[in-house]
């Protein structure tokens, strides 16, 4: 299969389609494992069952304050748990070396790990959100505005894979320590946290500012993805020699 | 200026309750002195009280916000300090090994 | 080739201008009406909030030139500078609540720049971590988590305040007259020879140890 794609029957440039053609190779191989995303899944699963043994108590009223917290760090750890997957994969066949050495270009493969890694996100997000709506009812808006419920879920998770894509890969091509990725990954993107638990809650209260939050987060996804494609070659790649004083 | 003033300026208006009493005494025998009353005078001493507490209190705060800060840049600067010269060291016998090896090193 | 002694010089200048410093702040300035003592606690705060930011933004550009050239200087200066960040950023996180606490009863206030403040020093936190403890081949690594600090600077304190109105207001710090501002500058050139004192310092140890292992490797 060739990932060096200049395909003269194409009108697209080289790099969507290595891109989808990455992306499709990790899909076929998670559809053939199904390891990622069971793993993941189950965990968000697990997750939501401490969160109403924690929370249950709490009244109808309250629902509206915590579900966006524990909608989002819900996210959080089911994307740092996914990113290290992914990532340990690669690393065990050695073949994130492969591909930086084969002649793909880089962004190619970051677009590629930050779709794949949206993907996993979203199908956990299907059973989180509902599963959220069931165990506290006060949260039942993120069922009634389905359309802006996805749009939220979507660029949140969107911005949180920009940077964690970066993070992970460069913390796979070396000895992989897992927790640095989340010492590193929840500080960094505490503003898409931020800007998250602010529009969640914003829709949550039916406040009318909900499109602006949502528009503020689309304005730091995009500038977390600009930063995260700018940012991947030199981080995993390098440019040039050293030089040493 | 001395440190231990507080600026506090007597109202120029009269407060309420300092008006004048006659000079005559009251239940327990007490005598207004200056033309205060004992009301103005406790309710005076009262407010003194509440200056002197917040004064101690912000002494004690100022002194370990700044003791603190202190304390952190003495701490990172004697680290340094014993860094560098547990580096220099291990450098200086690294070199002085390297130089009784012939041929060694580059 | 003889260097002058910067770091040296600096550390004279600031054992001089402490002292001259504090002489300002507590017996030159008037007691503010409103705050009273605890006001002078703002002296040592906000040069220790503007140290801060300043080497951050420094440890920023070092990062960028780092990556860019591969240069070894450009990386002892971005952990010296990060280090000055989480120092520097540590003073002004405890002595910003010991202030609150002092005037407003409450030590931490949810304002926005104390939530920014707080944010930024973990992820130089964590930049000081990946350097210390990633694998050979985690300084370029860490160098994005120090650009992407950088220059989430201003998202953060945006983001703060957006996120601000789920919470309630806190007490406007009321703007200060001019003679309070005299006494700020003194302690400000102080604590900026320490600092930077201190940053040229950890370069120069930071150099040093990557000799050593270039000494211990051949």
């Amino acid at each position: 299969m060739s990932l060096v794609g200049r395909d003269k029957t194409s009108s697209m440039g080289p790099l969507p389609r290595q891109a989808w053609l990455l992306v499709l190779h990790d899909l076929r191989q998670e559809l053939r494992e199904r390891e990622i995303v069971s793993t993941t899944v189950f965990f968000t699963l697990v997750v939501l069952v401490m969160f109403g043994l924690s929370f249950a108590s709490l009244g109808t009223a309250l629902h509206p304050l915590i579900a966006p917290g524990l909608l989002w760090l819900c996210v959080m750890f089911v994307g740092s748990m996914t990113l290290t997957r992914i990532f340990d994969r690669e690393r065990e066949a050695d073949t994130l070396r492969a591909l930086l050495v084969a002649p793909v270009e880089r962004l190619a493969i970051y677009l590629a790990k930050a779709t794949v890694t949206l993907l996993v996100l979203l199908a956990c997000m299907a059973l989180l959100v509902p599963g959220l709506v069931v165990l506290f009812p006060g949260a039942s808006a993120l069922a009634t505005n389905p359309s802006t419920t996805i749009a939220l879920v979507v660029l949140g998770c969107l911005g949180y894979v920009a940077v964690g894509t970066l993070f992970a890969a460069g913390l796979a091509t070396g000895s992989g320590k897992h927790v640095l990725l989340a010492v590193v990954l929840y500080p960094v993107t505490s503003p898409v946290l931020l800007f998250a638990l602010v529009a969640t809650r914003a829709l949550l209260e039916h406040h009318p500012r909900v499109m602006t939050y949502l528009g503020q987060m689309a304005a730091v996804d995009v500038l977390l993805l600009v930063l995260g494609a700018w940012l991947f070659e030199p981080v995993l790649v390098g440019v040039g020699r050293a030089r040493v004083p | 200026m001395s440190i231990y003033t507080i600026e506090w300026a007597p109202p120029s208006e009269p407060v309420r309750g300092m008006e004048a009493q006659p000079h005559n005494v009251d239940d327990d025998g007490y005598v207004a002195v200056e033309g205060l009353d004992r009301n103005s005078v406790e309710h005076i001493r009262a407010l003194e009280q509440r200056a002197a507490a917040k004064t101690a209190s912000d002494y004690a705060h100022v002194v370990w916000a700044y003791g603190i800060l202190w304390a952190l840049f003495a701490g990172y600067g004697v680290l340094l300090w014993r860094r560098t010269v547990w580096l220099s060291r291990s450098l200086a016998q690294l070199r002085g090994g390297a130089e009784t090896r012939p041929g060694a090193g580059r | 080739m003889t260097r002058a002694p910067v770091a040296p010089l600096l550390f004279g200048a600031a054992l001089v201008l402490l002292p001259w410093s504090v002489v300002r702040v507590f017996l030159d300035t008037p007691i503010e009406r409103q705050m009273g003592t605890a006001q002078k606690i703002f002296y040592f705060h906000l040069p220790m909030a503007w140290i801060c930011m300043a080497f951050a933004v420094v440890c920023g550009i070092a990062a960028v030139v780092e990556l860019r050239r591969r240069s070894v200087v450009a990386g002892a200066v971005a952990v010296a500078s990060a280090e000055m960040v989480l120092i520097a950023g540590l003073g002004m996180l405890i002595s910003g609540p010991i202030w609150g606490h002092a005037t407003w009863g409450r030590a931490w206030t949810w304002d926005a720049r104390q939530v920014s403040a707080a944010l930024l020093w973990l992820i130089f936190a964590s930049y000081v971590l990946v350097r210390r403890y990633g694998a050979a081949g985690s300084e370029r690594l860490a160098a994005a988590l120090a650009i992407f600090g950088a220059a989430e600077v201003p998202v953060i304190y945006y983001a703060v305040k957006v996120w601000k109105t789920t919470h309630p207001t806190t007490d406007v710090v009321g703007s200060l007259p001019p003679s309070f501002w005299a006494a700020l500058w003194p302690a400000l050139c102080a604590l900026s020879a320490l600092s930077l004192g201190l940053v040229l310092v950890r370069v120069r140890l930071e150099l040093l140890a990557q000799q050593l292992e270039r000494q211990a490797d051949s």
